[in-house]
């Protein structure tokens, strides 16, 4: 029953390149809107569950990219080995920064983690040597996992959708859970949870740190897929879109998130028809779902499903009861 | 009085800059008894709460709770060695369901990881059932238990402050300190929470009791204490309370009509 959700979104994943195949829409926008999930369910349970803000996402899920970059070009590591990597090297700067930048509230939170986020992206353009700087890194070698080579847009549809429903699945165990309710309770009042024995700044530095193993993870992914990075990629613009698709989603909701990630991605490639208006577009329709669902497309869109639905069943049991007379 | 103190509160001094909120009180609070403390607004009641549980740092003094000293603690600690309370202005986790809200007063007693609770081991699905299990309980106590699945912004405000206590409740504390849990309650929700009062003590839980409500306090309380300006006026059980002339001066006025 808990995982119904879960089930729903796994069966769409799996079905859309059978119904649709060679569909470049799927295997390739599906794969971008997959790791855009990956990196707005980790984001969500620290912005959406914890009510802590952060705008410099972005740095995890380059960091994750980077190492994967840097530890296969330049040293010659398997591709595994390089993500798990990135895993510690995001993991360990998110538990050393977490403390100072989470004793932070509201604008102030927010300025610290912008400027964090800054100074990696900083960092990815001015260490040349190990970064490529402006230009990038090029011929990252193919994921090998256990002896199988991910190649084609197929299958990499098919990892990043995996890797995907790991994520969703890890983050619906988290919330439901004593740390996930702590984690929630922190939003709600952080004097109560401290009142009810829960380690608040504890709590706050392990949910960063697992947001940022989500982005680095997703990082990894995405050096691979693309064979390319470059700092562009995770600039301060992807750290506010990464926080746009958390909130216009539905915070504190995994399959708010995980849609808001979805919508985002296909927003951006159903409006690249309109060059010029794009990003007018774009903003007024963000703006359009904030005035009219605040509590996000997800939350907004299933009240709307409900009402729809009793609305037909009410006029189907007066059908019936008129057919009765 | 031979029964051990659970509480033992001496010199207890706060400062906020040149103000002293609280100048020097002690006091001493049996196991198992109701105590409550009494005194006009502003007298120190909620400050000396801020500091039983942790949010304040006295400027000096001492708190003993069952053989350990609580000064320098943070709250979570405190709340480790079994202090648990309710807030004055509702402090609900309204983002949760009842049920929900009431299994994190059990936090301390489970274990549960941020990783184990990711990977759902079975070990978690056991411990998930324990704490639905001791919520389920607390709710039981407070009468709560048909609200469990409704979110707890739904409710009414007496309702809410009842969550609160089975929310404090699932912590299973030796020491309950309950912040104006009648404030906002009509007559009805007030004679239910004295009923719920006693039978938590009946539960062997300790009450410290910050109450306006003086028949209220006068019927449930077994000991009291008067605090105005920040320091003690007087110590007793209620009968000897309400014929104190120094306490009538200061805060009861001239209407000591109540039922004894």
């Amino acid at each position: 029953m808990r995982l119904v959700g879960f089930y729903i979104f796994a069966a769409i994943a799996a079905l859309l390149p059978v119904l649709f195949p060679n569909n470049y829409f799927v295997t390739v926008v599906g794969a971008s809107a997959g790791l855009h999930v990956i990196l707005a369910v980790g984001l969500n349970l620290l912005i959406g569950y914890t009510g802590q803000i952060s705008l410099g996402h972005a740095a995890f899920f380059g960091m994750g990219a980077y190492a994967s970059a840097i530890m296969t070009t330049r040293f010659g590591w398997p591709g595994w080995l390089a993500m798990v990597a990135g895993l510690l090297v995001a993991g360990s700067i998110a538990w050393l920064f977490a403390r100072p930048i989470l004793r932070l509230r509201g604008h102030y939170l927010a300025m610290a983690t912008l400027g964090f986020g800054i100074i990696i992206h900083v960092i990815m353009v001015q260490a040349m040597q190990w970064t490529g700087g402006p230009d990038g890194l090029a011929g990252i070698p193919p994921l090998n996992l256990l002896g199988w080579t991910i190649e084609g847009d197929e299958q990499w549809y098919g990892v990043i959708a995996a890797a995907m429903l790991l994520t969703i699945w890890l983050s619906l165990n988290i919330v439901d859970s004593r740390m996930g309710r702590a984690l929630r309770a922190v939003r709600g009042s952080e004097f109560a949870a401290q009142m009810m024995g829960i380690d608040t700044a504890s709590a706050k530095t392990q949910v960063f740190v697992i947001s940022a193993l989500f982005a680095a993870f997703a990082g990894s992914l995405f050096a691979h897929q693309q064979a390319f990075v470059s700092p562009d990629s995770f600039n301060l613009m992807i750290s506010v879109e990464l926080v746009t698709m958390v909130v216009l989603g539905g915070m504190a909701s995994t399959f708010g998130a995980a849609c808001g990630a979805i919508a985002l991605t296909l927003l951006h490639q159903g409006l690249v028809v309109f060059e010029d208006y794009e990003m007018l577009i774009h903003g007024a329709l963000l703006m359009a779902v904030m005035i009219f669902m605040p509590q996000g497309l997800f939350v907004g869109l299933s009240q709307v499903a409900r009402r729809v639905w009793t609305h037909f069943r009410g006029r189907s049991t007066q059908c019936a009861e008129s057919i009765g007379k | 009085m031979g029964t051990p103190h659970l509480l033992t509160v001496e010199g207890l001094e706060q400062s906020f800059g040149g103000v002293m909120a609280l100048a020097g009180i002690s006091f001493q609070t049996p196991e198992n008894l109701i105590y409550a403390i009494i005194g006009p607004n502003g007298a120190g009641k909620t400050t000396l709460f801020n500091i039983l549980c942790g949010f304040y740092q006295p400027t000096a003094g001492s708190l003993r709770f069952n053989g350990h000293e609580l000064r320098g603690l943070p709250p979570h600690r405190i709340a480790a060695l079994g202090v648990a309370r309710t807030f004055q202005n509702l402090q609900l986790f309204f983002n949760m369901t009842v049920l929900e809200n009431v299994m994190v007063g059990g936090h301390l007693r489970a274990k549960t990881g941020l990783l184990a609770a990711a990977l759902r081991l079975s070990r978690v699905r056991r411990e998930e059932q324990q704490l639905r299990q001791w919520a389920g309980e607390a709710l039981e106590l407070c009468e709560l238990a048909n609200r469990a699945e409704q979110p707890a912004g739904a409710l009414p405000y007496g309702l809410m402050k009842r969550v609160e206590i089975a929310r404090a409740l699932a912590a299973k504390p030796r020491l309950l300190l309950l912040d104006e849990p009648a404030a906002g309650l009509n007559d009805t929700e007030t004679m239910a929470l004295r009923d719920l009062i006693q039978r938590i003590r009946a539960a062997g839980v300790t009450v410290l009791l910050v109450e306006h409500h003086m028949p209220l306090v006068m019927s449930v309380s077994d000991r009291l204490l008067v605090l105005d300006y920040g320091s003690v006026l007087a110590e007793g059980a209620p009968t000897d309370i309400q014929a104190d002339p120094r306490v009538i001066a200061a805060y009861l006025g001239g209407a000591v009509q109540y039922a004894v």
